[in-house]
């Protein structure tokens, strides 16, 4: 441990007195990789900007199916005019999956004979893959319903329907083309009583030929209303299974708590072993999952809560005015300070655990907050000195902890992480001959 | 003294309140900084004693001789810690010090009639920009429900303040219900609504400090209705998250009103503690009860 604080001390001191380093270092380590939604197959993603009651919301599109049978009923507080639906950039909602997403984070033990010296890192930081964008399906179906708006913005086709009945409002959806699925009149009504209009959206083929585009762009809404609040359970219609939902909340203030359900820190700053560089993915898969049954499937997660001005390390740069203002952020003023705080909640929904609707709150709450996982490559030159010594000694120790560190987060065989790390092969010290390590075989 | 401690049902609600605090911190992910408990409770227990220093030479003439509080002004702080959340350790001592004033300032009849953490919670959502309050921190795990009644089940029997839980409980309950069956919405939606650690913990904990509200029964009864009413309607019609400690602030001062119209003797921790005693023989007669 107090190896492991002097290095750490040195490396900060080598990095104040280098200087700051070029724009790959990041203060505490190099980011390496990160968790982003195109982990999960059925992952929504939605980013809703607030500030007061004013609220725009960004549902994203990763409908991978015929694009005629694509139908999305979203519940809404209020009528919504032309002028208030637009269609986003897809590369806006990847921009801040990326931004936000969990990361990995790398160290390099120095030698420990000389530990004045700081070694230089050759890992360049790999760009950041494309995260595809998800989507929120939902479909429904209407009589009694009055069509409070039709218009249509870029492919989509949108109508705004307010109904007195649910079975009304099936019948109505499903005249229209809209193929819902049956037990959808039940879900309907609280959303009908509630006072709630409903957004639905078809695509229009002949606009989306002519965009050219493969894939649908998302959708977004601007909205005045007290409801801080993302449906959810329309979604469940047709679902049996879990689904996975990212959240990025963006406020002026500070975090976005839930209010009607505990969310937990996904666990953090763990030193882990570095074979998980090369298979980050199945690892943040595997602690999510163990976290998420852990808490008995009842919570949602927070995995990033920051300022948007910075990060570090960056799993990607912060998103610019301009991007901010894509998505959704429409209090950013030119020559002022700015303030915009993210909150990402990845939740995990099935019916029976999450039987209502997520309500939010803004809070002023500026605890920064981030998934990440930390590597430490140990040294492997040679080490002629007893620091060195000292140095292999604690190595195993800190190897053995790292897998243990591993196998309690992600669920994993402790004998399997075992097999995978190189712990301390005898090298220059005393006990273990040098030349063990040329004919490793003969003893 | 072993033979005093534990008599004052105070005592019980303080191990209490210190427990679920624990077991929040550890168990729940809370973002409640030590430094900020710390300064709660130096607050609390210093504008208490600074008050009842200061209070008797302002209010002539002097009747009771003086002496400090601590269990009070402790639970108050336990209260805040538990509940409020704030960026910066001022809104804190705002909240403490205003909480401990409202019992010496806010009177009517010689009785305080505002809850004193309610009260430093509100004036710390109004007067500041960096407090809030987190009804989902508790999630919704069955134990910590029975945990919470089991305790509060202790406590109320002490002091003999149930009806205004079951009350309470009881029309909220109700309320919710009726909607949820209106709006059509399975029941296990009403379940997850109610199963909510911080709306029990106000329920038992909060709503029932025998001092500040109605001393009779039928009062108590009246009044915490109408605090599940108004949470109810702040809730659902105005989707106010923090309702419960809006409904009681709001309506704290009918406590005067229902004390004027249902006459009943005021409630004493003395008296209980002295009672207790008395069932164990550790006080052989009782000449007055120190009814302040």
């Amino acid at each position: 441990m107090n190896l492991l604080r002097r290095l750490l001390s040195v490396l900060l001191m080598a990095g104040l007195i280098l200087g700051m380093p070029a724009s790959a270092w990041a203060f505490c380590g190099f980011y390496v990789a990160k968790a982003d939604t195109s982990l999960y197959n059925q992952a929504s993603q939605v980013a809703i900007a607030r500030n007061g009651n004013r609220t725009v919301m960004t549902m994203a599109n990763d409908f991978r199916g015929d694009v005629k049978d694509f139908a999305i009923v979203v519940p809404v507080p209020v009528v919504l005019r032309p002028e208030q639906v637009n269609v986003g950039k897809p590369e806006i909602l990847a921009h801040l999956d990326a931004f936000s997403a969990p990361r990995l984070v790398e160290y390099f033990d120095e030698n420990p004979c000389e530990s004045r010296r700081i070694f230089s890192n050759e890992l360049a930081m790999p760009a950041p893959t494309a995260a595809r964008d998800e989507a929120d399906r939902r479909r429904g179906g209407a009589l009694g319903v009055t069509v409070e708006a039709r218009f249509s913005v870029g492919e989509y086709d949108i109508e705004i329907l307010s109904a007195r009945e649910s079975d009304g409002l099936e019948t109505w959806l499903r005249q229209n083309g809209y193929r819902i699925p049956p037990g959808a009149s039940p879900l309907l009504q609280p959303y009908i009583r509630q006072g709630l209009k409903f957004f639905v959206a078809k695509v229009n083929l002949q606009e989306f030929s002519r965009s050219g585009s493969q894939f649908l762009r998302p959708l977004m809404m601007a909205y005045e209303s007290p409801r801080f609040m993302l449906p959810i359970r329309l979604g469940m219609i047709n679902a049996r299974t879990e689904q996975d939902l990212i959240v990025y909340l963006l406020t002026p203030r500070g975090r976005v708590e839930l209010t009607n359900y505990r969310a937990v820190n996904i666990p953090s700053d763990a030193e882990i072993p570095v074979f998980v560089k090369n298979e980050f993915p199945d690892f943040y898969r595997s602690l999510f999952q163990t976290a998420y049954q852990r808490e008995n499937k009842k919570v949602a997660f927070l995995e990033y809560a920051w300022d948007m001005g910075n990060c570090d390390p960056c799993a990607a740069e912060p998103l610019t005015p301009e991007e901010l203002r894509q998505a959704g952020v429409f209090w950013l003023t030119p020559n002022e300070p700015n303030r915009v705080f993210i909150t990402r909640l990845h939740v995990r929904y099935a019916r029976n655990t999450f039987p209502e609707d997520l309500m939010f709150q803004e809070t002023s709450n500026q605890q920064l907050f981030q998934g990440r996982y930390i590597l430490r490559h140990p040294y492997t030159g040679e080490m002629n000195c007893p620091a060195g010594r000292q140095y292999q000694q604690a190595l195993s120790q800190r190897l053995e902890r790292e897998a243990q560190t591993l196998a309690n987060l992600t669920g994993w065989s402790l004998q399997d992480i075992r097999r995978k790390i190189s712990f301390p092969k005898p090298g220059t010290t005393p006990s273990m001959p040098w030349w063990r390590t040329l004919w490793p075989d003969r003893h | 003294m072993p033979s005093t401690l534990f008599r004052d049902a105070r005592d019980y609600q303080i191990a209490f309140l210190a427990t679920f605090l624990l077991l929040g911190i550890s168990n729940r992910d809370w973002s409640l900084r030590p430094v900020f408990m710390v300064v709660v409770v130096a607050t609390c227990l210093g504008v208490q004693l600074a008050a009842t220093l200061i209070h008797p030479l302002l209010t002539t003439p002097v009747t009771a001789p003086l002496s400090i509080n601590v269990r009070s002004p402790l639970i108050t702080a336990l209260s805040l810690c538990l509940l409020l959340r704030a960026d910066h350790a001022s809104t804190f001592i705002l909240a403490g010090t205003l909480a401990i004033l409202s019992k010496f300032w806010l009177r009517s009849a010689d009785k305080h009639f505002c809850n004193p953490a309610n009260f430093g919670i509100i004036a710390a959502l109004l007067l500041t920009n960096d407090a809030w309050v987190s009804p989902g921190q508790w999630g919704e795990d069955g134990w910590y429900v029975l945990l919470f009644a089991g305790t509060g089940g202790l406590v109320l029997q002490r002091v003999g303040r149930w009806d205004t839980t079951a009350a309470f409980l009881g029309a909220y309950v109700l309320l919710e219900a009726g909607r949820n069956l209106w709006l059509g919405w399975e029941w296990d939606v009403l379940g997850h609504r109610l199963m909510s650690g911080s709306l029990l913990l106000f329920a038992l904990f909060m709503i029932t400090d025998p001092r500040s509200i109605p001393n009779a029964r039928l009062g108590r009864i009246v009044w915490a209705i109408a605090i599940a009413l108004l949470t109810f309607i702040l809730r659902n019609h105005f989707f106010l998250s923090t309702a419960v400690f809006w409904a009681l602030f709001a309506l704290a001062p009918l406590t005067v009103l229902m004390d004027s119209l249902w006459v009943a003797p005021r409630f004493s921790w003395q008296a209980i503690a002295q009672r207790a005693m008395r069932r164990s023989g550790l006080m052989p007669s009782l000449t007055s009860e120190p009814l302040r």
